[in-house]
């Protein structure tokens, strides 16, 4: 087995991506909505509030990056796969060529890694520009790393299950937004109503959370890098037996 | 050697079973131009996708060169070539691009010097950086081709090559295609365009409602159902064909008609009629 068969599936998410990268609007769109949070939450109404002794506008910040790669590495995987499959069949493409699924699983969540990285250094540009403060904890690189490409991993899910393109919008209305509001971003999981944060405790955003926060390694980060890691693996194999699995 | 046996497929509708293929069982010798004919509905995607391991069957089998679709597919897709028939080209890429990705993925040896190769074959060397969303529908049409081609494959798919082109652009793409064939290369095809089956195929396989309904070379198969035809306009303008066996048969029908006669030898059409009792559109 060709341990690079997932490369061509890769560098053909990036060709697009470099496409899309030189319109106009594309810079503009990967980091408005973040920066809209940050402005609102961070600037306007958090002014004034204290987080754990720290200012709102440092507790929001890497909440804001965790949650902007998730959003642009799940949907650009999920969108791009419903579409390939349903609209463009491109996917057939990869299906036809002899390479295992798993390496097309591999060269999909690698781009979605790239997509969701890239949104999150905006996200830090962003906010630095915004109010001088750059995100820096221990285990930022590592927890973003792991987010991106388990959230990626869960966009092959949905772009393999999905039915028509409508059907990403639902997901993501079900799974990644309630997330994206509730699993620590804007507010610490602790302040929520106890059925809520039980639920919410078992999220893998709330854990990139919680790890992408701490100055310092516990049995919380452990924990938590043991969720994000279990949800991963998870994922991988479902987005992969889904691949496997794929017949017109 | 292409060896189908027994080969179905049964879609569910709101839990109501429809059979898209029937039972088909075919051989196709290697070197051989074997078009599936039929009209749209018939069948002939369906199979095709089956063949080339995209469709999971409800059940037979299909092995190209001895590797069975189900089991090994992925011998199988060493060996084959596919032109869809939705273009499935990445639009927002560039010929070259999309000539690059897909012999990456197949592992061709030598890639630069093998896109040039299949974009000369095809005429599209002078478009290999535009983006392909800028081609006319024969130049997709060309790409499509020039990709399938590009990892020199045993067996080549066509499914409705040239649907939607103009008939100068389709003869072209005809000659194409002939050349391919020449080359001792297995071409199986689906058309439904009788003229095009009859320009190109050695052996045609007529399918009708998911059954394939004849399968023959296209003199025998005319042989079989009458190598004559006698058109008949009547007072009424409407077209009667009748058809015979051979000249003095159609002679002798002509003599006892009425109306605008027109003796005329087959053609696939005539066969196609006879054989389904419909007229493909």
């Amino acid at each position: 087995m060709n341990l690079m068969s997932w490369y061509p599936v890769f560098l053909r998410e990036m060709l697009l991506f470099r496409r899309k990268l030189f319109r106009v609007g594309y810079l503009f769109s990967a980091m408005v909505v973040p920066v809209i949070y940050l402005i609102t939450f961070g600037l306007g109404l958090g002014r004034n509030i204290d987080v754990g002794g720290t200012s709102y506008v440092a507790y929001l910040l890497p909440g804001l990056v965790a949650m902007s790669s998730m959003n642009n590495s799940y949907s650009w995987v999920s969108s791009a796969l419903t579409l390939n499959r349903h609209y463009f069949k491109t996917f057939q493409v990869f299906v036809l060529a002899p390479v295992p699924a798993s390496a097309i699983m591999v060269g999909e969540v690698f781009a979605g890694m790239v997509k969701g990285l890239f949104a999150s250094l905006l996200i830090i540009f962003a906010g630095f520009f915004f109010t001088g403060t750059l995100v820096t904890t221990p285990f930022f690189l590592p927890a973003l790393l792991v987010n991106c490409f388990l959230f990626a991993s869960l966009g092959v899910i949905t772009g393999m299950l999905a039915k028509s393109h409508e059907d990403t919008s639902t997901y993501n209305n079900f799974f990644i937004l309630p997330m994206a509001f509730f699993c620590g971003t804007f507010i610490p999981v602790d302040r929520l109503p106890a059925l809520l944060k039980t639920v919410v405790s078992i999220l893998p955003l709330t854990h990139t959370n919680i790890l992408i926060r701490k100055e310092l390694f516990d049995g919380e980060c452990l924990v938590s890098l043991a969720v994000l890691l279990s949800y991963t693996a998870l994922f991988f194999i479902l987005g992969t037996r889904l691949i496997i699995r794929y017949n017109e | 050697m292409i060896e189908v046996s027994g080969l179905s497929k049964i879609y569910r509708e709101k839990e109501r079973p429809i059979t898209a293929v029937d039972d088909l069982t075919f051989r196709i010798s290697p070197g051989t131009v074997f078009g599936l004919l039929g009209p749209n509905g018939a069948g002939k995607t369906t199979t095709i996708r089956m063949m080339t391991t995209l469709g999971k069957p409800s059940a037979g089998s299909c092995s190209i060169a001895g590797f069975d679709a189900q089991r090994d597919p992925a011998s199988i897709k060493e060996r084959i070539g596919v032109v869809p028939q939705e273009n499935n080209l990445d639009r927002e890429l560039s010929a070259y691009e999309n000539l690059l990705i897909y012999g990456m993925l197949h592992q061709v040896k030598g890639l630069q010097e093998k896109i040039s190769e299949v974009l000369d074959i095809v005429e599209l060397e002078k478009s290999r950086d535009r983006i392909v969303q800028k081609f006319s529908g024969g130049m997709k049409r060309r790409l499509l081709l020039a990709r399938a081609l590009l990892t020199d494959p045993e067996v080549l798919f066509l499914d409705e090559p040239t649907i939607g082109l103009d008939p100068q652009i389709r003869r072209q793409f005809w000659d194409v295609i002939r050349k391919i064939g020449l080359d001792g290369r297995t071409v199986v095809m689906t058309t439904h365009y009788i003229e095009e089956a009859e320009a190109l195929c050695d052996m045609v396989g007529v399918m009708s409602k998911g059954k394939m309904v004849a399968l023959d070379t296209v003199p025998r198969l005319k042989r079989l159902v009458g190598e004559y035809v006698v058109d008949a306009i009547t007072d009424q303008g409407k077209l009667e064909q009748h058809i015979c066996r051979d000249r003095r048969e159609a002679d002798a029908i002509a003599s006892g008609l009425q109306g605008r006669l027109t003796i005329r030898r087959s053609s696939l059409e005539d066969v196609f009629v006879k054989l389904t009792g419909t007229r493909i559109q």
